[in-house]
């Protein structure tokens, strides 16, 4: 039979066969390292509760139940396999979390195994977030990601009619926005340069660009180029200030 | 009742509703954080007096301050950049309440984008950004109110790791000594209370509901009628669940109270529908980039349960992604048959079209794709129409100005038209030349 003897429906890619034991272990054992983790997982009644309550269940082939036992199963192979591409069909809502009877929390689990796969680049990892390019470089870079310029209606015509009269004249709407920090196209407030600086360095510190680099080097090579100019940018105007 | 020396940790004496969860271990994270205040190590960023705090409930029967004046706005990315009626709507009542605030360029995002949706972020990483947010408020002595649901879990998820993980707090001190955002003796700012908008509004509603009697029903408004499905967002009240209002009047205090609270004390329909319970379908990268889950379960668990069991006239909501989810996933289900229109919009929003705001230039309800016309219609805001026109003039009149180059006009025209004056009071004479994103005429030094 095809797949896992305890539900785990989806057989295990050849990809992950092919991967030695111990890497396997290793991605397992990052997983399990993180501080969180003995704070998210303590037991289970295997009661389905978690499942039978969560949104991604309805539509994909995905079960919290199911990464919670193979944790408590230790059960490596799964787990690096899931660690691809089941993972991310969690809509992170945490109803599992408020539900399950041992408080355990399957939709943090998932938090920890997303983590682990980006710092491990996986290439299914790579692949599922290259839409995300738009952004992360909005975030790296201002400081918030999700701004009017982002919602162009080529890109949602299931979002209907109205959404292209929203988009026409649209600096304009923008600037009639009554309060002041609104009024941008490019970020959802207007930022502070300092402030955007001081959040690089938040980056740089905890590995972040890091991760990115890896990650996906073309994306970070243009968030860099951003970077570098504005910290250039607040340099020459704290000199200008000072000698003002 | 006060809870061993922790002045941050009281219980409500007698119970105020059935509780069912009394042994919480989140509740026990106010003994530590005071603990951790008294050995020196944290700064606890207290509310006071002149906060005009107000104390509500949570599920576990504590007292939670909600401070209702002198506050700090931590935006939304969300709301700002997709949902501007949101965060103007809140400030609408600031200002209607008389109340200090302080809305400033020197704050990031939560950045838990990268959290919940890439996974291309860290604990150490996510604390950093709070913490220096959180410090930018305490320095203006402003105290925080947040305005996502997302930002909101995930700071109180962020502090309850801070104050339960020694490593953490070792990790991320340096960082935060290296941007100068620790106190003068080197601690780290941690509030008294992690506060969601829609707490502040549940503090304030019958304030609301009094000024929805003497202004709103003076302009022929009445929402006695209207029936309203409360969804409320799971990043409030199922993340960290027991840091958020529940109350008597409300199910007993059995559901969250904030949003439907504020919706009976405006004497609108709260109606009930089977699946309260369930998410939006938003999903964080789901929204983007596998809408076709999004659409259907937002159409299928919600919008068309919502139709069939109660007809309901007005979704309302208290969070970004929810509100986001559930207005621009209407259309498309035209496809399958499946059109279940109804209005979408937060309590925020709905309260202040109830006490008179106007709906474009404040609620800006021209960025909703959902039908928002019969709500209106049926509140008593007739002269939409007319009101529409008016703010599609305004926009014109703005456009022509910035094509012309006429800045100093633009300048001119904001002082009278903005809710408050066109250069934000900021705690350090904020110039517009030190933008990181400055994309306006308006911005130009
Ligand atoms: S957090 Fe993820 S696993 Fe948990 S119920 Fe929500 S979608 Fe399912
Ligand atoms: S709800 Fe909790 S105990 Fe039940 S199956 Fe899920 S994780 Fe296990």
């Amino acid at each position: 039979m095809e797949g896992h003897p305890y539900g785990y429906n989806i057989p295990i890619s050849e990809k992950t066969k092919e991967v030695p034991w111990e890497e396997k272990v290793r991605v397992y054992e990052e997983v399990k390292s993180d501080f969180r983790f003995k704070e998210f997982l303590f037991g289970c009644l295997n009661c389905g509760v978690c499942t039978a309550s969560c949104p991604s269940n309805r539509f994909f082939d995905y079960s919290p139940r199911e990464i919670v036992q193979r944790f408590l199963e230790e059960d490596v192979e799964v787990i690096y396999d899931m660690m691809h591409e089941y993972i991310w069909a969690c809509s992170q809502c945490f109803t599992c979390w408020i539900r399950c009877p041992f408080v355990n929390n399957p939709g943090g689990l998932v938090i920890i195994m997303r983590e682990v796969a980006v710092r491990n680049a996986f290439e299914a990892t790579k692949d599922l977030l290259k839409p995300y390019g738009r952004v992360l470089l909005k975030v790296m870079t201002t400081g918030n990601q999700l701004s009017a310029d982002m919602l162009q209606p080529d890109f949602f015509p299931d979002w209907g009619p109205k959404m292209q009269d929203n988009m026409e004249n649209i600096r304009a709407k923008r600037m009639a926005i009554p309060f002041d920090v609104g009024k941008s196209v490019k970020t959802a407030w207007e930022v502070s340069l300092e402030t955007a600086i001081e959040m690089y360095t938040i980056w740089r510190e905890t590995g972040i660009f890091e991760m990115l680099e890896k990650l996906d080097p073309n994306l970070y090579n243009v968030i860099m180029d951003i970077v570098e100019e504005n910290e250039e940018r607040w340099e020459e105007l704290m000199e200008e200030e000072e000698e003002e | 009742m006060g809870h061993g020396k922790s002045p941050y940790l009281r219980y409500a004496d007698p119970e105020p509703f059935p509780i069912l969860n009394k042994h919480s271990h989140y509740d026990h994270l106010f003994e530590e954080m005071h603990e951790l205040e008294e050995k020196g190590e944290i700064l606890v960023y207290r509310i006071t007096e002149e906060n005009k705090p107000v104390e509500v409930f949570t599920r576990t029967g504590r007292i939670k301050t909600v401070p209702t004046a002198k506050l700090w706005h931590h935006k939304s990315c969300g709301q700002c950049g997709n949902i501007p009626g949101y965060p103007a709507s809140i400030f609408w009542f600031m200002n209607k309440f008389g109340y200090d605030y302080l809305n400033e360029p020197h704050q990031t995002s939560c950045t838990a984008w990268n959290y919940h949706g890439s996974g291309t972020s860290n604990p150490v990483a996510l604390a950093a950004v709070w913490l220096r947010n959180m410090h930018q408020a305490w320095k203006t002595g402003y105290y925080p109110l947040i305005h996502c649901g997302t930002s909101f879990g995930s700071y109180k998820e962020t502090r309850e790791q801070l104050i339960f993980n020694k490593e953490l707090r070792d990790a991320v001190k340096p960082i935060l000594k290296k941007l100068g955002r620790l106190t003068e003796d080197g601690r780290i700012v941690i509030p008294q209370e992690v506060v969601h908008y829609s707490e502040w509004v549940h503090a304030v509603r019958h304030k609301i509901a009094e000024l929805y009697e003497k202004e709103g029903k003076a302009k022929g408004i009445d929402v006695s009628n209207v029936r309203v499905a409360i969804h409320n967002a799971c990043h409030t009240w199922k993340m960290m669940a027991d840091d958020y209002p529940y109350d008597p009047e409300v199910y007993n205090g059995q559901r969250p109270a904030a949003s439907t609270a504020v919706v009976k004390a405006l004497g609108a329909q709260v109606v009930d529908y089977s699946t309260w319970y369930d998410c939006c379908g938003f999903g964080f990268r789901h929204i983007l980039t596998e809408r076709e889950f999004t659409r259907s379960f937002a159409i299928q668990r919600k919008l068309k349960v919502i139709a069939e069991e109660i007809k309901a006239d007005l979704i309302v909501t208290h969070d970004t992604g929810c509100t986001t989810t559930f207005e621009k996933n209407q259309w498309i289900g035209k496809a399958h048959g499946m059109y279940h229109p109804v209005a979408v919009m937060s309590d925020v929003m709905f309260a202040a079209l109830a006490c008179g705001a106007h709906p474009f230039k404040v609620v800006q309800l021209y960025w909703n794709c959902s039908n928002y016309e019969p709500l209106l219609e049926k509140m008593g805001i007739t002269n939409w129409k007319e009101l529409r026109k008016e703010w599609e003039d305004t926009v014109k009149h703005i456009a022509e100005l910035e094509k012309e180059g006429k800045y100093d006009e633009l300048m001119e025209f904001f002082k009278e038209y903005d809710l408050y004056e066109p250069y934000s009071r900021t705690s350090d004479g904020f110039k517009r030349r030190r933008s990181a994103s400055a994309d306006m005429p308006l911005f130009k030094s």
